[in-house]
């Protein structure tokens, strides 16, 4: 089928604990501010470095109140026309984990709210969709569902979609990232060659894609997927994958690799993602657009890092400036253009990159509207 | 819109508490490997087989996901014991067509829906918009819900391991198959449905067509 539409990014809100807006968010990372945090509360033995909302409403609370702030921020009416597209690798797990810890057993536990359909259903409950759909592949969830949104659009299926990016923070995640060995104790120094490990956090990032555009609107002008069939939690080191991802995302946009000014990389600060990442990165950049990855200030919120991150990409679109490396002091891979410094620059087209667990890749590409 | 859909081959097993032919062994020789497999890893890699699918973009889908590797981390942090990587690599939703895709050396698009009882009809939803870029995609949908202490939380689902795939391509010709009057079979669990009762109705002797409404 011929897809015709374009689609833009026409509304946006975020809560993570780099700020409870898209503005702050923005300066937090492009002035160093990181909300990363060491905290003793998961687990009393060790004291990752973890992110936790800026807010103190409650996580439920919260998710309410992003997308009542589309609503309020863009010109629709309600959510009768809108495909809702959530990308989550918890869902509610949360809820089942405080409850099972208390009754030490499964009885109390409603299944419509453990699983990851837990987060539309919550969401059901306050407004009127169209139709939902949610998507959990682990890191890349909401990447992968601004990819179906864009699909969906361009093919002309829905009028419009919201993107919910969520994640909240879990025993399971925190444990089982420490179990894994990857989490640090400080904010995270992704592409340096003494980093040492992630920050898990949690976040709400909410997009609404539309394919009338208002005045400065962001288009998403294409999008990459690839599986590495590689390893379980392991990249390529080559990072055949995000090779493969990246490159489609391009053939997807039809603009060549000289065309990106800027890359939001995954960036995680574990040492197998980023060396993988930065290989990939200057294999297809040879022109050595800017690079960085703003996860030393709002942590890898995991499902949610996909639509955090496209956040972050818009603001760069529309503020015509570039992230910093916040923490970098000695790079790994000396092909990569990583600034140290945020400046203001001329940028037409971002790419944002989102890897995960099973060789989950997705790339996606957004540009200045014409 | 209304999309239809050619199933090219079907496939499908359940059981009350645990399949026992999926033919690991067979389709998984390397034993490292298969040890790390989960139920629904077993299960899917059975059916990709049945269905002659070796490589191509799938659409894979579970409610309920890992949810033995959930509850044996959930049960380790419980009695302060170390939780296992092994465990925690294996509860992503993805994980079952994660060991497929490295097995099959599948490198294309591999997405993962969990939409609650309407997790097979958003995979046959999305299936069908993917499938009018003009590919073959396997449709596959999993749940294993046999943990300890299941009975707790579970009164209705009597198939505790559940599993469809429908290899599809888009077609312009006429829908034979619809999906109006979708029963909960044996009581597996709803959210395999919409593609249980399709995989059960087709003829291999006739074209299986379904109209898939968006």
């Amino acid at each position: 089928m011929k897809i015709n539409n374009k689609v833009f990014i026409t509304t946006t809100s975020s809560i993570s604990c780099a700020g409870d807006n898209d503005k702050t968010l923005f300066a937090n990372i492009c002035d160093g501010n990181s909300g990363i945090k060491q905290d003793k509360n998961y687990f009393f033995e060790e004291q990752p470095a973890i992110g936790k909302l800026s807010s103190s409403d409650a996580f439920h609370d919260a998710l309410i109140l992003q997308c009542q702030n589309i609503l309020e921020q863009s010109k629709l009416e309600n959510f009768n026309d809108t495909l809702l597209i959530i990308g989550s690798s918890v869902g509610g797990m949360n809820a089942t984990e405080e409850i099972y810890f208390k009754t030490q057993n499964y009885k109390d536990i409603d299944p419509n709210f453990h699983h990851i359909n837990a987060i539309a259903n919550i969401l059901n409950g306050e407004f009127d969709f169209y139709h939902d759909i949610s998507f959990s592949t682990a890191c890349t969830s909401s990447a992968n569902a601004i990819g179906y949104a864009y699909e969906v659009l361009s093919k002309g299926i829905y009028k419009n979609a919201l993107v919910v990016g969520v994640d909240s923070l879990s025993k399971i995640t925190v444990g089982g990232f420490l179990a894994l060995g990857v989490l640090s104790s400080e904010p995270c120094k992704p592409f340096d060659v003494a980093r040492d490990g992630m920050n898990v956090a949690e976040a709400i990032a909410c997009l609404l894609l539309e394919t009338e555009p208002p005045e400065n609107a962001v288009e998403v002008c294409g999008v990459g997927y690839s599986s590495d069939a590689y390893h379980m939690t392991h990249p390529h080191p080559d990072g055949k994958g995000a090779i493969s991802a990246m490159s489609r995302a391009l053939k997807s946009a039809s603009i060549t690799p000289e065309q990106i000014e800027y890359i939001n990389a995954h960036g995680t600060g574990t040492i197998a993602n980023d060396r993988a990442e930065a290989n990939a990165i200057a294999t297809l950049f040879p022109n050595q657009p800017y690079v960085s990855s703003t996860k030393s200030i709002t942590g890898h919120t995991l499902g949610a890092a996909g639509a955090l991150e496209a956040i972050i990409s818009c603001m760069v679109l529309k503020e015509q400036k570039y992230p910093k490396n916040t923490f970098l002091d000695i790079p790994e891979n000396i092909n990569l253009n990583l600034p140290l410094m945020s400046q203001e620059s001329e940028i037409n087209y971002v790419l944002s990159n989102s890897f995960a667990f099973g060789g989950n890749n997705c790339s996606l590409v957004f540009g200045k509207s014409k | 819109m209304r999309i239809n859909l050619e199933i090219l081959e079907s496939a499908y097993v359940y059981h009350h508490r645990e399949i026992e032919e999926l033919n690991t062994k067979e389709l998984v020789p390397n034993m490292m490997t298969r040890r790390r497999l989960t139920r629904a890893a077993k299960i899917a890699i059975y059916l990709a087989d049945k269905v002659s699918f070796l490589n191509g973009r799938i659409i894979y889908g579970s409610s309920f996901g890992e949810l033995s590797a959930t509850a044996n981390i959930l049960n380790s942090i419980n009695s302060k014991e170390s939780i296992s990587p092994t465990h925690f690599q294996n509860s992503v939703y993805n994980t079952a067509v994660s060991y497929l895709s490295m097995l099959s050396n599948n490198k294309n698009e591999i997405l993962t829906i969990s939409s609650g009882d309407n997790t097979s009809l958003n995979i046959l939803k999305s299936g069908a918009i993917k499938a009018l870029d003009g590919d073959t995609l396997l449709l596959l949908a999993i749940e294993t819900l046999n943990i300890d202490k299941i009975e707790e939380v579970n009164s209705c689902i009597d198939a505790l391991e559940c599993g469809v795939a429908l290899k599809v391509r888009f077609t312009e010709k006429e829908a034979i198959i619809n999906y109006d009057n979708i029963k909960n079979l044996d009581n597996t669990p709803k959210s395999l449905s919409h593609m249980l009762n399709i995989a059960k109705n087709i003829h291999m002797d006739k074209p299986n067509i379904i109209e898939v409404i968006l």
